[in-house]
This record gives structure tokens, C-alpha cells and sequence, in this order.
């Protein structure tokens, strides 16, 4: 099944889940995702899903001054996100439980 | 972050370029909040060695620039291109169609195994036909302009041409012309140089050409005469020329420097050597004449006319009439006369050396010994 339409419904989440471990800037979220073992998704669809968030509220963002490279665009997470982000994920918790019963397998928590 | 070498780093920035022109309808904040870490996202992810995409360009990784630039904005939440009332042409975006058929070709191209170094060797001369492109601007606007020449002459032409580079390669870059206010202009300009560059360089092998030809003929001596295509014949004319100039009458004086008249003079051949050729038809001025002079011949023992006696006498062209013959001939009553002589005296020469002549003649007898 191609994992790209499941995806689509939670990259939100999982853009959330990584930012509330630790702030991080586009490519970074982008490579968490990826080590997390998501490697379907496309770089630009995280970049506008933080940018979505942002516009949201869920995510505030500041810029990184550096010496060597240019400023990077640094995303963290705030109330607003925190809470948006236990919400959802309930909701996957949920869903994923039924989802498990339905297919007979264990969800792990 | 690693540091790329330059044509990854161009790459990106004109990948980026791409993409922020497919955005451009979102107004420039937008772009820009979309866009602003792009080029170091996109840098950052084709150099990971840990992620897939390390030594894959640009467009092997993400995709035509267009679809990503959708796929962003579709994850951002925003409507998609055609539904943003972008101003396009009404019967099928030509510009579309022809991203689309160079898409395809490409991909055709690129299921070939031999296409991948090519398409790496054209890549990396990218930022030749950025110069190529700019000179090509220059000279299209030079020619307007009325200079000429294939590379500036002076020096506002040559900081046309380099403005005209400049802008170029920074477009090239991706470095401006970021707005969809200027990318059109740049985009046409591009156009017109692509479409311009084979004539022009047509012509100046033309004009190279054509001067090959002419230093050719300089070589050849054509201008030497004051830059007239004369060719300079080295033909001999009959008479008798002193100083470059052909003389009409012929003075002699003997060795005391006295005039001598009736003499008889030929050349190294026996032939005679004659200063007018006009049968007595022609004028002629010489110094302190107030009018000009024709000649009449002298008549030999055979009846034939004679014009190697020398001095040639004559009389003032007015004095003649013309006989029934229509020959140009003195009135009965006058007669020819000498023309003034230079100088009444030659100088006397010293006493002539020994002069052998040929076996017929006398040998004279010098009057005394040097």
C-alpha cells in the first residue's frame, strides 16, 4: 500500500512530534523524520507543513544567526502546538487500536 | 555543512530560482515565507551522505521544480497555481506545453545510457553559455545602437558588455530576478539570445571573412596609391621622359657648349628616338612660351617625315591653317623656326677621353691628351 496517501493524514502529527522533542530547522525535521523510519515523505511537503503549522500557531519560529553558513529558519513548538499535538495524538492511538483489532496485529505504544 | 563545489551550489540556486517562479502568484512575502531557508534545505539534503540523495543532482532528487513548488504549497495549506488566477494565455499555456515536451524529452533522454555524462558535461558549461549569453545581449543592443565591432572598442562599451554579463550570470545564479515582476524580462532576453546566438555568430565568421579578404589585397599592394584599389603596372611608354615627366623637344650642344641644330638621334637599336608621336597635331607648352608651339617634322632624302632631328622646330599653333588634305600645315610664306633654347651655352666639357666606335665609323682623333 503506498504509504504516501496514510501519510498524508498524520504529517501534521508526526511534523509536531519531532519539533516538541527538540527546535529544529527545515531539513533537520525533514532528516528526523527520515531516521524515525518515514522516508516516503517529500521535502516539500514538510517545509510547507511547518510552514502550515506556523501560520497556524502551533509552532513558533525564530532565526538562527551562524558564521559559517547562512541563517537558518529554526521551528519550536508553544502551548498552542502542545496541545494541538496530545490531541492528535489520541487520536492516532485510537485509531491505530482499531485499526490493530480490525487486522488482528499488536500496536505498539 | 559540507561545503559543495560551485556548480551543485549554482544548481541549487537556479533549482531554487524555478521554484520560487512557480510560487511568484503568491505575492513576494509569501514566496519568501515559503522560500527562505530553500537553497540551504535543498543543499543540506543533497549533500547527507546518511540520506540516499548524496552525488545526485538537483533535479534527479526532488523532481522538476514545478512539482515541487505544488507539492509545497498544496502542504502549506494554499490553493494551487491555475486555481490562483494566474494571468495566462487563453488557448493553452504554450509555456507549459513546452516545459512539459522538454520534460519528456529529457526523461527519454535520460533512459539512454550514454546520456548521463553528457548531461553532466552540459551542466557544468552552463555558466559558459550564462557569458555567451550575456555578450550575445550586447552585441544585440550594439548593433541597435549602431556601434560596431565584435567586442567593445572603448571603454562605456566594454562596461555595457560586462554589465550585460553580470546581469547574466547572476540570473543564471539565481541570485535575481527573483520577482515575477522581473523574471519575464529575463526570461525573454534569454529567449532572444538563444534564438540570436547561431546568426550572430554567423556573421562574425562573415566579417571575419571579409577581412582576410581585404588584408589579403593589402598584401597584394592594393592601396598603395592613397587606399584606390590601383593596381601599378610597371609599362614602359614611348619618348622621352626626364624627372617622371615626358619632354617635347630635344636640346644638343657640342663639346664647347654650343647649340647644334639638325642633329639626328637614335637609340641603342638603331631606332630613331622620337619625343611627340602626333604627326604635328599636338600643342605644346614649354616654359616662356605665351602660347603653345606644334611641330613640323623634317623631310629625308627619301621623302619620308622625320621626327628624330632634333631641335624639332616649329611655330605658334595659331600661325597654322590646314591644307586640302586636312593636315595641319604652316601657311606658304612662313617657315618652321626653333623654339626658344634653354640656354644660349652648355658648359664646355673637359677634353673627351678615348672613344672606341664600331668598325664602320671613324675613329675621331681626340684634339689633345688627357
Amino acid at each position: 500500500m503506498d504509504t504516501t496517501q496514510l501519510l498524508k493524514g498524520v504529517l501534521d502529527l508526526a511534523v509536531l512530534a519531532v519539533v516538541s522533542d527538540e527546535d529544529g530547522y527545515g531539513y533537520d525535521v525533514v532528516r528526523r523524520l527520515r531516521a524515525a523510519g518515514i522516508e516516503e515523505v517529500g521535502d516539500a511537503s514538510v517545509y510547507g507543513t511547518l510552514r502550515r503549522l506556523y501560520s497556524s500557531g502551533a509552532l513558533t519560529s525564530y532565526v538562527v544567526p551562524s558564521d559559517e553558513g547562512p541563517h537558518r529558519k529554526y521551528y519550536g513548538i508553544n502551548a498552542q502546538g502542545r496541545a494541538m499535538l496530545e490531541a492528535q495524538r489520541k487520536d492516532w492511538q485510537e485509531f491505530a487500536g482499531a485499526m490493530g483489532r480490525l487486522l488482528k496485529t499488536e500496536v505498539v505504544r | 555543512m559540507s561545503v559543495l563545489d560551485t556548480t551543485d551550489t549554482l544548481d541549487v540556486a537556479g533549482y531554487a530560482a524555478a521554484v520560487r517562479r512557480s510560487l511568484a502568484d503568491l505575492g513576494p512575502e509569501q514566496v519568501d515565507d515559503l522560500t527562505d531557508d530553500l537553497e540551504a534545505d535543498l543543499a543540506e539534503a543533497l549533500d547527507d551522505e546518511r540520506h540516499v540523495a548524496h552525488g545526485r543532482g538537483v533535479l534527479e532528487q526532488f523532481g522538476p521544480p514545478e512539482e515541487y513548488a505544488a507539492e509545497l504549497r498544496a502542504a502549506a495549506g494554499l490553493a494551487p497555481a491555475s486555481a490562483a488566477g494566474r494571468a495566462g494565455l487563453p488557448m493553452g499555456d504554450p509555456v507549459q506545453d513546452a516545459r512539459r515536451l522538454g520534460r519528456w524529452a529529457l526523461q527519454r533522454l535520460r533512459a539512454q545510457a550514454w546520456w548521463p555524462a553528457v548531461e553532466d558535461f552540459l551542466v557544468a558549461l552552463r555558466p559558459v553559455w550564462w557569458l555567451l549569453r550575456g555578450w550575445v545581449v550586447y552585441q544585440l543592443v550594439a548593433s541597435m545602437a549602431g556601434v560596431s565591432g565584435w567586442f567593445p572598442h572603448n571603454l562605456p562599451a566594454f562596461l555595457v558588455l560586462v554589465g550585460f554579463v553580470v546581469l547574466s550570470v547572476q540570473w543564471g545564479r539565481g541570485a535575481w530576478f527573483r520577482g515575477s515582476s522581473g523574471a519575464w524580462v529575463a526570461t525573454a532576453a534569454n529567449v532572444v539570445a538563444v534564438l540570436a546566438v547561431l546568426p550572430l555568430l554567423g556573421t562574425v565568421q562573415d566579417g571575419l571573412n571579409d577581412r582576410e579578404l581585404v588584408y589579403d589585397s593589402y598584401l597584394a599592394g592594393a592601396f598603395r596609391d592613397g587606399g584606390t584599389q590601383t593596381v601599378v603596372e610597371d609599362r614602359a611608354i614611348d619618348g622621352v621622359v626626364v624627372d617622371g615627366m615626358q619632354v617635347s623637344n630635344l636640346f644638343v650642344y657640342d663639346a664647347e657648349g654650343n647649340p647644334l641644330t639638325d642633329v639626328q638621334v637614335y637609340d641603342d637599336r638603331g631606332r630613331p628616338v622620337r619625343t611627340t608621336f602626333d604627326n604635328g597635331f599636338e600643342q605644346y607648352w614649354f616654359p616662356e612660351a605665351t602660347e603653345p608651339w606644334s611641330f613640323v617634322s623634317r623631310v629625308d632624302s627619301d621623302g619620308r617625315a622625320r621626327w628624330n632631328v632634333y631641335p624639332l622646330q616649329g611655330a605658334p599653333t595659331s600661325e597654322f591653317t590646314y591644307d586640302d588634305e586636312g593636315l595641319q600645315v604652316l601657311p606658304a610664306g612662313s617657315s618652321a623656326t626653333t623654339p626658344p633654347w634653354p640656354f644660349a651655352k652648355a658648359p664646355a666639357l673637359d677634353a673627351p677621353p678615348e672613344a672606341a666606335i664600331g668598325a664602320e665609323g671613324p675613329v675621331p682623333t681626340p684634339t689633345s691628351t688627357p
